[in-house]
C-alpha cells in the first residue's frame, strides 16, 4: 500500500464514521496496535523482556516541554515521555491512544472519553482537567507555543466529567485530528506541574532519567504504562553525535543499535556494509522547494517563474542528489492527504529550455536574466548540490543566478521576513497535514505575505480544503491547488524524499518506522541477541 | 631581577587583561547580535509559529531590548559573577559551562603535552640526527602541517572505530568516575589535537637548536672537550627552549580553537562542542561566557609565557 493511501484512509476511517454515526458513542477498538502492524506480527517470536536500546541522535533537545517546544530535535525524546488523547499507527492511521474513543454530536464537537487509570510520571492520575489545562496552555499566549497556531480553530475545552472532555471547533475542520494525534503537538501535559522542559513529566512508554548535554539522555521503562506489557525494554540511551563520520562509525561498531541519517547515499552504503543492518524503507515526506520573493520585479510576473519551472529538469536533480530515492516533487508529498506522486502531469513540469527562453522573451528578457544571489542552507550538502545543478540547468535557458550557501539561523530569518533578493531554497519537512504546507501561500499568512503572495481564488481554495470531512473530495481539493500553485509556479518544487533514513541492527525487533520519522514504536522494540 | 620588579610585571600585566577583556566581551557581544537569526527563530525551525510567538519569546528572553540596554545588564552580572541564564537548557550558563571548561581543559593539557615531547623530541632529534631523520621527520611534519586536525581525527575515529572496535573510541569517561578510563577515553582525541600543533614546536625547536649549535660558547664548550651529554643539556636545550617556550604557549590559543572540531568528532562534552551548539542554536549568554573564558584562559597564559620567558632567558627583564 502506498503511504499516501494509508494515510487518506486512517483520516477517512477517523472522519467518516464520525460523520455517519453523530450520536453513537463510538468506540474505536483498542489492540489495534497489533491488529493494524502486520510487520509487527510477521517478526514471530514472543518479545524478550529488558536490555538497553541505544540510538544514535544528531541534535540535543532544545527544550522537553511539548506545549512550548518547536524543534524538531526535540521530538525524538517527547515521542517516549509523552502521550496524546490520540496517536498515528505504524500504516499512518489515526488511533486512539489515552482516549478511548470519542463521539462527533455534530461537525464541530468532538467528545472524548479517557482511558482510566492512566498515571503520569509522577504517579497523579491522569484526568480530564489536564487535558483542559493542556490545551489552555497552548492557548496562553505567555506560553508562545508554536501549536496555537495549529489549534486555533478550537473556540472551547469544557471537561463534561474527569474522563470525559469536549472540545467545540469554531468551523469543521479535517485537520484537527492529524494534529491531535501527532507528538508533540497533540501530547497531554499534566496540571499545575512546572519547568517541563527540563523536568519532563508525561504519560508515555518511558521516564526522564538523566541528561548530560551532548552525552546522554536516559530514560527508563514506565513500570505504570497503560498498554499491558509494554515497553518491553528496561532503559533506552540517546547518545549524541553531531559528526556524520562518527555516527556512521558508531553504528558500524555497535556503539548504537539504531540511527538515522540525512543522506539516502551514506545510508544506503552503511547498509551494504553488512547483512544484519536494517534499512528502514523511505517514505517521502520532505520536499525541496525554491521560494521566489513576488514583491518585486523579475519574479512578480508569472512568465519569469514558469520559465524557471520549465528549464528546471527535476527528474535529473533526483538522480543526481539523490541516487533516484525519492520522487518529483509538487507542493505536498506523497505521504499526505492529496499529496502528489511524482508522477502524474503537473503544468510547466515538462523540461523546455526554449520555451523558458520564449517566455522570458515575451517578459522582456530576450537576452537572458540575472537573479542574482540563489541563497540555501549551507549545512545541507543535498540542498547545496541541488542548487548547483539547477544552476546549470537555468544557465542553459539565459538565466543566471550564484549560489549562496549561507548558515541556517540567518537563512530563517531571512526567508520567515521574505528578506532575500530573488530565490531561495529550506526544505520542508513533514506537518501532520497538508493544509500546515499550503496555507504558507495564503495572502493573509505570515509567509505568503513574505513571499509576495496575492491570489483571492488560491486563498478561497485553501480555506474551502480545511472544512472539506471526505477524505476522497479532500484529496481532490488538495490536487487542484498544487495544479494552481504549479500553474502560477508560486513555489518551485524540485524532489520529495524521507526526512531521515533509519538504519539498525537486526537484533533489534519489534521497531516500526514512522512516515513523520517520530520513534513511538519504541515502545514495542526488543532487543534479542 | 629583584623578586620586587617581577611582582610588579605580573601584576601589571594581570591589569593590562581587564581592558582587553572588555574589549573581548563588546566584540563578543555585538558579533553573535550583528548576524542574522535569533534564538526564538533558530528553535522554531520551519515550523509554522506565529510571529507573534515568536515575539512572545524573545520578549521573555529580553533579547527585544536595545543592545546597550541588554549589554550593561550582561556586564553589571558578569561583574558579580553572574553569567546569565541559558537560553536553551534555561540553567545558569555558569553552572553549564564549569563542567565542560574542565573537561577542555584536560583535554587541552593532554594535547598540550603530547605536543611539546613529540614536538621538542622530534625537532631535537632532526637538528641533532641530521641526514635521513632529519629528512624523515620533517616530511612528516610537512605532511602533518597540510592535514588539518579534522581530517586526523575522522581517520583516526574510522580506523579504530572499525577495526578496533574494542577501543571503544567513543567511551567518554567523566574524571571522578574512572580516572583511568577516563585518561584511554582522551589518549587518542588529545593525540589528533595535539599532533597538529607539534609540528610548529618541532620546527621551532629544530631551527632553536640549530641556531644554538653554531654559536660561539657551544664551539667554545665541544672545544674544550665537554660531553656530548653535558652540551646538549647545559647549553643547548636551555638557551634552544625560550623560543620555543614562547611558541608553545601561543600555540594553546590553536589548541582551544581545534577542540571545537575534536570534541564534536568524538563526542566529548566539553567546552568546544559546547559553543558550537551554542552558535548554531544562538544561545547568546552562553556564547558570551565562553569567549570570556577562553580568552580570559588565553590571556593568562601569555602572561605564563612572558614569565617563563624571564625565568629561563637570563638576557630577559622587566625592569
Amino acid at each position: 500500500m502506498r503511504d499516501g493511501e494509508g494515510m487518506l484512509e486512517g483520516l477517512g476511517e477517523a472522519l467518516s464514521r464520525g460523520i455517519e454515526r453523530r450520536t453513537a458513542l463510538r468506540l474505536l477498538v483498542m489492540g489495534g496496535t497489533l491488529a493494524a502492524s502486520p510487520r509487527l506480527l510477521a517478526q514471530g517470536a514472543a518479545p524478550k523482556r529488558g536490555g538497553r536500546l541505544t540510538i544514535g541522535a544528531d541534535a540535543d533537545p532544545i527544550g522537553l516541554d511539548p506545549v512550548t517546544t518547536a524543534a524538531f530535535s526535540s521530538y525524538d525524546f517527547t515521542s517516549l515521555l509523552y502521550t496524546g488523547l490520540l496517536r498515528w499507527n505504524a500504516e499512518m492511521k489515526i488511533e486512539p491512544d489515552l482516549a478511548v474513543g470519542f463521539e462527533q454530536p455534530n461537525e464541530t464537537t468532538y467528545v472524548f472519553k479517557l482511558r482510566s487509570g492512566v498515571k503520569f510520571h509522577n504517579g497523579k492520575a491522569l484526568d480530564a482537567e489536564d487535558v483542559k489545562a493542556t490545551f489552555d496552555r497552548i492557548k496562553d499566549p505567555a506560553s508562545a507555543s508554536p501549536n496555537a497556531t495549529l489549534f486555533s480553530n478550537i473556540k472551547s475545552v469544557t471537561v463534561v466529567d474527569p474522563l470525559t472532555v469536549r472540545f467545540e471547533l469554531s468551523a469543521p475542520s479535517a485537520t484537527f485530528l492529524s494534529f491531535l494525534a501527532t507528538n508533540p503537538i497533540g501530547c497531554i501535559t499534566p496540571r499545575g506541574v512546572g519547568d517541563l522542559a527540563t523536568k519532563p513529566v508525561g504519560t508515555g512508554p518511558f521516564v526522564f532519567e538523566s541528561y548530560e548535554p551532548n552525552q546522554q539522555f536516559l530514560l527508563k521503562a514506565n513500570p505504570n504504562y497503560y498498554e499491558s506489557g509494554q515497553p518491553y525494554l528496561e532503559s533506552v540511551a540517546f547518545r549524541f553525535f553531531k559528526d556524520q563520520a562518527s555516527l556512521t562509525t558508531a553504528l558500524r561498531s555497535k556503539a548504537i543499535d539504531m540511527t538515522w541519517f540525512k543522506d539516502p547515499r551514506v545510508s544506503a552504503q552503511i547498509v551494504r556494509t553488512s547483512p544484519d543492518l536494517v534499512s528502514a524503507p523511505g517514505k517521502t515526506t520532505r520536499t525541496f522547494p525554491v521560494w521566489m520573493n513576488m514583491k518585486d520585479k523579475p519574479l512578480n510576473d508569472v512568465r519569469v517563474r514558469r520559465a524557471l519551472s520549465l528549464a528546471a529538469n527535476r527528474q535529473a536533480c533526483l538522480q543526481t542528489v539523490l541516487g533516484g530515492s525519492g520522487k518529483v516533487a509538487a507542493m505536498i508529498p506523497e505521504s499526505h492527504v492529496g499529496g502528489y506522486d511524482g508522477v502524474g502531469d503537473m503544468p510547466y513540469y515538462k523540461t523546455d529550455p526554449a520555451g523558458a527562453k520564449a517566455l522570458l522573451a515575451e517578459a522582456g528578457y530576450p537576452n537572458g536574466i540575472d537573479l542574482g544571489e540563489y541563497i540555501v542552507v549551507a549545512a545541507n550538502p543535498l540542498d547545496v548540490s541541488c542548487a548547483q545543478i539547477l544552476q546549470q540547468q537555468w544557465a542553459e535557458a539565459g538565466i543566471k543566478v550564484a549560489i549562496k550557501p549561507m548558515e541556517t539561523a540567518p537563512l530563517l530569518a531571512m526567508w520567515v521576513k521574505g528578506e532575500y533578493p530573488t530565490l531561495l531554497s529550506v526544505a520542508l519537512s513533514w506537518s501532520p497535514d497538508p493544509d500546515a504546507i499550503v496555507s504558507r501561500l495564503l495572502s493573509s499568512n505570515a509567509y505568503g505575505k513574505s513571499m509576495g503572495m496575492n491570489d483571492a481564488e488560491l486563498d478561497a481554495m485553501i480555506v474551502g480544503a480545511r472544512a472539506i470531512l471526505d477524505p476522497a473530495k479532500r484529496a481532490a481539493a488538495y490536487q487542484q491547488i498544487q495544479r494552481r500553485i504549479c500553474d502560477q509556479a508560486y513555489v518551485l518544487d524540485i524532489y520529495q524524499y524521507p526526512l531521515r533514513w533509519e538504519a539498525w541492527w537486526s537484533y533489534v525487533k519489534g521497531y516500526v518506522p514512522l512516515a513523520s520519522n517520530i520513534r513511538s514504536f519504541v515502545r514495542t522494540t526488543w532487543i534479542d541477541k | 631581577m629583584g623578586a620586587g620588579t617581577m611582582g610588579r610585571m605580573v601584576l601589571l600585566r594581570l591589569a593590562l587583561t581587564i581592558p582587553i577583556l572588555l574589549g573581548v566581551s563588546v566584540v563578543a557581544f555585538m558579533l553573535m547580535r550583528a548576524l542574522p537569526g535569533d534564538f526564538a527563530q533558530a528553535a522554531a525551525g520551519t515550523t509554522s509559529i506565529s510571529a507573534e510567538a515568536l515575539d512572545t519569546i524573545r520578549r521573555q528572553l529580553g533579547i527585544d531590548r536595545p543592545l546597550w540596554e541588554q549589554y550593561l545588564a550582561w556586564l553589571s552580572g558578569a561583574l558579580v559573577g553572574d553569567l546569565g541564564r541559558s537560553f536553551v537548557t534555561k540553567r545558569p550558563v555558569a553552572a553549564d559551562l564549569l563542567p565542560r571548561f574542565l573537561v577542555t581543559a584536560q583535554l587541552t593539557a593532554m594535547a598540550g603535552v603530547i605536543a611539546f615531547v613529540l614536538g621538542s623530541a622530534t625537532g631535537l632529534a632532526s637538528a641533532r640526527l641530521r641526514g635521513s631523520a632529519d629528512w624523515l621527520v620533517r616530511g612528516l611534519n610537512s605532511l602533518l602541517l597540510a592535514v588539518p586536525n579534522f581530517v586526523v581525527a575522522t581517520l583516526i575515529v574510522l580506523l579504530f572505530g572499525l577495526y578496533f572496535p574494542s577501543v571503544g573510541i567513543f567511551n567518554y569517561t567523566p574524571f571522578m568516575q574512572d580516572p583511568l578510563a577516563n585518561l584511554t577515553s582522551l589518549l587518542l582525541p588529545a593525540l589528533s589535537l595535539g599532533l597538529t600543533v607539534s609540528v610548529t614546536i618541532s620546527e621551532n625547536t629544530r631551527a632553536a637548536v640549530l641556531e644554538v649549535s653554531s654559536q660561539d660558547y657551544v664551539m667554545v664548550a665541544r672545544a674544550k672537550g665537554l660531553p656530548r651529554r653535558a652540551i646538549l643539556l647545559h647549553y643547548l636545550v636551555r638557551n634552544a627552549l625560550t623560543p620555543v617556550i614562547t611558541v608553545a604557549g601561543l600555540q594553546l590559543a590553536a589548541l582551544l580553537g581545534g577542540s571545537i572540531l575534536i570534541e564534536t568528532i568524538f563526542t566529548i562534552p566539553g567546552m568546544g562542542q559546547y559553543l558550537f551548539d551554542s552558535v548554531t542554536t544562538r544561545d547568546y549568554p552562553a556564547i558570551q561566557a565562553i569567549v570570556l573564558v577562553a580568552a580570559t584562559v588565553v590571556l593568562l597564559m601569555n602572561v605564563a609565557v612572558d614569565i617563563a620567558y624571564a625565568r629561563v632567558d637570563a638576557r630577559v627583564s622587566y625592569e
